[in-house]
């Protein structure tokens, strides 16, 4: 097992290294100079092209790469040119209230999901089965920023029961009304985060649940008089759960993806606003920084999930 | 000359082990097998599941990848896929099917799956086409009204015979039959066998017999090689593998041949339990060190075994 | 062949038997499995209705936005800002420029449409050729197929599509659909990937090589109609989930150029708190479009997934 893991984490090396070369080609390829929005009509062309010369941006583009690599290797993402501040700072207090609002979004997915894909695989064609089934169908079908619109509409606006915008409210100081207006603020959106991913959990689940108990090793616990109950405990459960609970790091790619379209509806300050705000900015520092982090980010989520899978799943350690 | 040529075919699968997943050992499917058909002749070639003699009947269509060895037709080895293209060497070397379902394309009509060899090697006309299915239906058996049919509306036994129809469709000198009937009931082996055979007469086609009954290639062969662990452990006529089996190998096929009448159903069984003692006790005898099959020697013009060389001179002596 | 071919001898049947011949077959022929499954899905009423409206309404956008001029649509309009829906001259009210609602609605409901049909079949045919060709082959092309696809499937693709829209200046419908593409086609690839695996495993295309085709006829004239069924659903599906794309990208502002309307500028609308409420008609009928026409097509979709296996269970045993 321990061999499978390793060559696995080994793997990522070169996918970071693609995808780093990437990321930067494409900062590269975006247009402009990235001092258009620090000079005024007044900056002599002299100026900038020291501006230019003193950022390296006359050097090949490998040298170029690799200056920006040795950089990133020093924790140095650049200087933001829309708000001359380094991009790691901005970065960072954007990344926590997106992290705040993806761990909401996830215990809820799974503290949902869970029990209601067991439920609809336990009682297959009942109503509540048919409900849910129906949830599922017209979740998966309606694109999320619909969902995400008639959310805000309905819950924040008509029936006005939560915040639409910000992260935190105005003038509440700090300390524990600080917490509470934060967690206000990511209700609605955790909510409807999690409403859409555990779409997939539940579908998931309940077909393993179903064919699990249609399989010969639950008939025959059954018929040695094993109670249903204990079955589902001790056999359907056991199997079905942990490779459920392995998907949360390939949910990551789906839940940053989704932060830009969250982010932007409910005005939420986060990494996703961030990166909508820096493209509109041109802002390109910030955005190679976001790009690159949402990419390895997604990386470390598919790593950490096939490592549990590979964990818990016999058959893909075998070699 | 013979029609086909066999020389020392190896087809060696690598295993991949080890954190880098280098090749730590290979899988020896076929080891060292040559052999050579007779133009018109039924070659048999027996053995166990996992012998090898479906892979060997796949390198000499060109199904398979031999890692070393030749199979020359025509003085041009064919296990190189350029030498296959020059000759167009699938129209003289067909293949029949075990499954016959899913040697079908079950999304193709059967007029569209046996005229396939003849788009790709002939140049006919629609109706020339059309023809020549219709009289290849004719020929096995089967009725016009096939000709829009799907294979699944046809039972096992027409299903082989679609699949015999296409075979012969290019009037192949050669087709490689891998179990053909082994998957049919008893009766419905009789007569697919019978028009095999009969095609055989008309076409002047050789077959090589693949099949793991010895009962049923009695029936068909001239010539029989016995493999067993990839590698050939005897091989002769008709009558020298029936009647004077040299190697425990095929006497233990031979013991294994179902006994039909009741009255001598003990005797074959003390038999049977008798070569069984003698293969679990001798092995040493029969195979070298390593479990491999030894090397073919002669003891007559026609009959090879691989037994030790001082046993073969004793044989030797004996058949003369 | 011709003159000396043992057929001849030894078949009963000859050139003038052919015609009679070739009727008989004809009158017994089978019903192909298209057949089969489009009687399945007639009887599943609900599907029906369903596919009937999603394809007479994209009919009706297309025809009706001929009748639309460019200028009647895009005119900025003062007098009618925030004009009332369900009045004579507005049927769905007017935007914050006084333009009519229903107008840009039918222009943009076009355009949406139009780009997620080009998305699925610009991506669906690439993803399902990748899929094929990698299961077909096997072995080293496979994997290396493979780890591509795995490493698409882990980059950040709605950054990198608007990152690509930003870059390229002067782009269009064609050129956006292009791009979308380019990162969405590996919607299907896996599932057709496997299928593809197990297809090329067995005899009849051990058969087809024999018979002298060639690879790439086997792949696409042998595997593929085993697979059609699958293709099918899994295209329409993709066409539900490519609704999503575009509109999704516009609502943020990087889909079709500026000044052309799409379900998603309209819905972009609802990002204005005093529009999402006060006027929600600016918004509110084409999110409510693309739940119908999403909800539609998915549901045609499962129908047809039905349908498949049905023709599965009644034709190929």
């Amino acid at each position: 097992m321990w061999k499978t893991i390793l060559r696995r984490v080994l793997i990522i090396i070169p996918e970071v290294f693609v995808l780093s070369i990437l990321v930067f080609l494409l900062a590269k390829a975006m247009p402009g100079d990235p001092f258009t929005g620090s000079i005024n009509p007044h900056t002599s062309l002299a100026h900038i092209h020291h501006l230019m010369k003193i950022n390296g941006l006359y050097d090949p583009w490998y040298q170029q790469y690799w200056n920006w690599l040795v950089h990133l290797f020093h924790g140095d993402l650049g200087m933001s040119y829309e708000y001359q501040e380094p991009v790691t700072r901005i970065v960072g207090e954007r990344a926590i209230n997106t992290l705040w609002l993806a761990v909401f979004a996830t215990v809820l997915t799974y503290a949902i999901g869970l029990p209601v894909g067991l439920y609809a695989g336990r009682h297959q064609n009942s109503r509540g089965d048919h409900a849910i089934r129906m949830y599922t169908y017209v979740t998966y079908a309606i694109p999320f920023f619909v969902i995400l619109v008639m959310g805000l509409w309905i819950f924040g606006y008509l029936l006005g029961w939560f915040p639409t915008t910000g992260s935190i409210g105005t003038n509440v100081g700090s300390g524990f009304p600080a917490v509470i207006s934060r967690l206000q603020h990511i209700i609605l959106p955790g909510i409807l985060q999690a409403l859409f991913g555990l779409v997939g959990i539940v579908q998931y689940l309940r077909s393993e649940v179903i064919d699990a108990t249609h399989s010969d090793y639950v008939r025959t616990a059954r018929s040695k008089g094993v109670p249903v109950k204990d079955v589902f405990k001790h056999h359907v459960f056991r199997n079905s759960l942990l490779p459920i609970t392995a998907t949360a790091g390939y949910s990551i790619t789906g839940l940053l993806g989704g932060s830009i379209y969250t982010e932007t509806v409910f005005s939420y300050p986060g990494m996703g606003l961030l990166f909508v705000s820096a493209i509109n900015y041109r802002d390109y520092t910030v955005i190679t920084a976001l790009v690159l982090m949402y990419g390895v980010l997604s990386m470390l989520g598919t790593l950490l999930s096939d490592i549990i899978m590979a964990a818990v799943d016999p058959r893909i350690r075998i070699e | 000359m013979s029609l086909i040529e066999v020389h020392d075919l190896e087809v060696h699968y690598p295993i991949r082990s080890g954190f880098w997943n280098r090749v730590t050992d290979e899988v020896l499917a076929v080891d060292g097998v040559s052999l050579s058909i007779e133009a018109g002749e039924t070659y048999g070639l027996v053995g166990e599941s996992g012998s090898g003699k479906s892979t060997t009947g796949k390198s000499i269509v060109g199904l398979e990848k031999p890692t070393h060895g030749q199979v020359i037709y025509k003085g041009k080895d064919i296990t190189k896929s350029a030498n296959r293209q020059k000759l167009d060497y699938n129209q003289d070397v067909q293949m029949i099917f075990q499954d016959s379902l899913s040697s079908l394309n079950p999304r193709k009509r059967i007029e569209d799956i046996i005229a396939e060899p003849l788009r790709n090697f002939g140049k006919l006309s629609k109706d020339e086409e059309k023809l020549r299915v219709l009289q290849l239906l004719d020929i096995v058996g089967l009725d016009a009204d096939a000709l829009y049919k799907y294979p699944h509306q046809f039972s096992g036994g027409q299903r082989q015979r679609i699949g015999v129809a296409r075979a012969v469709a290019t009037n192949p000198k050669l087709i490689v039959a891998d179990e053909p009937v082994s998957a049919l009931d008893l009766s419905v082996q009789a007569q697919v066998l019978n028009f095999m055979k009969k095609i055989q007469r008309d076409f002047n086609v050789s077959y090589l017999f693949i099949s793991h009954d010895l009962g049923v290639v009695r029936h068909m062969c001239d010539n029989i090689a016995i493999m067993h662990r990839g590698r050939i452990v005897e091989m002769g006529t008709r009558d020298d593998i029936y009647n004077h089996p040299m190697h425990i190998y095929t006497r233990r096929l031979l013991s294994a041949i179902p006994e039909t009448s009741v009255a001598h159903r003990e005797e074959a069984r003390a038999k049977r339990e008798a070569v069984e003692k003698e293969f679990q006790e001798n092995q040493q005898r029969y195979y070298d060190k390593d479990g491999k099959v030894l090397p073919l020697l002669d003891v007559t013009s026609t009959h090879k075994v691989a037994l030790p060389a001082d046993e073969v001179a004793k044989l030797q002596r004996e058949a003369d | 062949m011709a003159q000396n071919d043992p057929l001849n001898k030894k078949s009963s049947i000859s050139a003038e038997d052919l015609t009679r011949l070739s009727k008989e077959a004809e009158a017994t022929a089978t019903p192909s499995s298209r057949q089969i499954i489009w009687k399945e899905f007639k009887a599943d009423k609900i599907a029906l209705t369903s596919a009937i409206i999603v394809v007479g309404f994209i009919l009706f956008v297309i025809i009706a936005s001929f009748f639309i001029p460019a200028g009647s649509y895009k005119a900025v309009n003062i007098m009618d800002y925030f004009n009332k829906p369900f009045t004579p001259d507005f049927w769905l009210g007017a935007d914050s420029s006084g333009r009519s609602v229903a107008k840009l609605l039918i222009v943009g409901s076009r355009n949406s449409i139009g780009i997620a049909i080009g998305l699925t079949l610009i991506s669906g045919t690439f993803g399902i050729a990748y899929g094929l060709i990698s299961g077909y082959f096997g072995g080293m092309t496979d994997m290396i197929m493979s780890r591509i696809y795995d490493f698409m499937l882990m980059l950040p693709t709605l950054m990198f599509i608007i990152v690509l829209v930003t870059i390229i200046q002067n782009y269009n419908a064609i050129t956006l659909t292009l791009i979308l593409s380019l990162f969405q086609w590996m919607g299907s690839s896996r599932l057709i990937r496997s299928r593809a695996l197990a297809e090329s495993r067995k005899d009849y295309v051990a058969a087809s090589k024999t018979s002298g085709t060639s690879n790439f006829k086997i792949i696409f004239r042998e595997i593929m109609p085993n697979i059609s069924s699958l293709i099918i659903v899994e295209m329409t599906l993709a066409f539900a989930g490519n609704l999503g794309v575009e509109t999704g990208l516009s609502f943020l502002g990087f889909g079709l150029p500026n000044g052309t309307p799409s379900l998603g500028t309209l819905i972009a609308n609802a990002t204005d708190p005093t529009n999402i409420t006060q006027y929600w008609w600016t918004w509110l009928f084409a999110a409510l479009e693309i739940i119908v026409l999403c909800l539609a097509v998915s549901y045609v979709g499962q129908a047809l997934r039905r349908s498949a296996d049905a023709s599965q269970r009644l034709g190929d045993k």
